[in-house]
């Protein structure tokens, strides 16, 4: 009967106790992204300042940080700052696209006034790109390589050195 | 040069005035394959619309689904489910749709498939295991509730002392040791109470 008891007692615990040692290490509020791995969608939306339609498929070739985010979003102010201040520097390598949603063109103007912009800023009015991409909130990154495939998403702002270490991913160089 | 920035921005606005834009992406059938259903209008496609919504998680509440979801993120995803409704989409091909982007997170009920069995199952097994224990928890104590009562009388004792003479000692210091009569002797009647 005890030996019964000891065999159902370790079918229910040992699972249990699997299942939360795989995922120790895991941020419970992150969920994988099932674009990861895959081909970029690629997308036409208007840009901010000029109104032409861009159209990322006519970037493919070059490595792409396509950046979600809003004017309201406030932890998006200082990722902007370092976005901004990289893309500036690796540009030439690096294809930098801002997607902002839920927000309006003149408020985006504004912000992009305000703070600097170093690359283009489409708008994603009724959010079917965010959508698309599986967008959960902003400020969300995506890095895609010279193939076409996201390699990675980023959820929440990016540092300086996190922003490095995705280009690397991105243009297959070492830091 | 501050005070020169709202001025800029309005001029840059009436030179350039933001009208509907047009998004373009891929069509849904390259990830669902052709519209399965009838395009739906009026009062089905409203029902519809609330019954698909009302099985989508929205991404960035907490438990809740997009059709109940006030957040903007929600209410552009209802307008797409219509959309996809409208077009002839059932609504399993506009689950799988999102499903695409978000992943099965988006599925407020997890498909009965591969690891999601323990989800459906776990909560009938743990059911079946309580009772089970409540089962043998009420047949032991109602065995050791009898095995208590059956108190040996002296007629039994004197019949087992005649059946085996040999084990005599041993049967003497059970009975000791299990009822405390001294000497394994059962107690004189007047004494058993």
């Amino acid at each position: 009967m005890n030996r019964k008891v000891l065999l159902i007692g370790l079918a229910i615990v040992v699972p249990i106790v699997l299942v939360l040692f795989m995922n120790l290490g895991r941020d419970p509020r992150k969920v994988d992204s099932p674009l990861v791995g895959r081909p970029v969608i690629d997308f036409s939306l208007q840009e901010v300042s000029s109104k032409q339609p861009m159209d990322i498929a006519a970037l493919r070739g070059k490595p792409m940080v396509i950046n979600f985010w809003a004017t309201w979003c406030v932890p998006c102010y200082a990722e902007h700052k370092v976005l901004t201040r990289i893309a500036r520097a690796n540009g030439s390598k690096v294809q930098f696209i801002g997607v902002v949603f839920d927000d309006e063109p003149a408020k985006i103007l504004r912000f992009l006034a305000e703070n600097g912009s170093a690359y283009p800023t489409l708008v994603d009015q009724g959010g079917k790109v965010a959508i698309a991409y599986g967008v959960y909130g902003v400020p969300e990154t995506f890095f895609v390589d010279a193939k076409g495939t996201i390699v990675a998403k980023h959820e929440g702002p990016l540092t300086d050195s996190s922003l490095m270490n995705y280009i690397a991913m991105v243009t297959g160089g070492a830091r | 040069m501050k005070s020169l920035l709202p001025v800029l921005f309005l001029a840059l606005l009436a030179a350039f005035p933001i009208g509907a834009q047009e998004v373009q992406l891929p069509a849904p059938d390259m990830i669902v394959g052709q519209p399965a259903g009838q395009p739906l209008t009026g009062a089905a496609l409203e029902e519809q619309t609330e019954q698909v919504a009302g099985q989508l998680r929205c991404p960035v509440c907490q438990g809740l689904s997009v059709f109940d979801s006030p957040a903007p993120m929600a209410v552009n995803m209802k307008h797409q489910v219509r959309d996809l409704l409208a077009a002839g989409y059932t609504g399993e091909q506009i689950t799988r749709y999102f499903e695409a982007s978000y992943g099965e997170f988006v599925r407020l009920k997890p498909t009965m498939s591969g690891m999601n069995w323990i989800v459906w199952l776990a909560p009938i097994a743990m059911l079946g295991i309580g009772i089970w224990a409540v089962m043998s928890f009420l047949r032991r104590s109602n065995k050791s509730q009898r095995a208590s009562e059956a108190v040996p009388d002296a007629g039994a004792v004197a019949s087992a002392e005649a059946d085996d003479p040999e084990l005599l000692p041993y049967l003497l210091k059970v009975r000791e040791l299990a009822y405390g009569w001294p000497g394994g002797n059962p107690p004189a009647e007047g004494d058993r109470s």
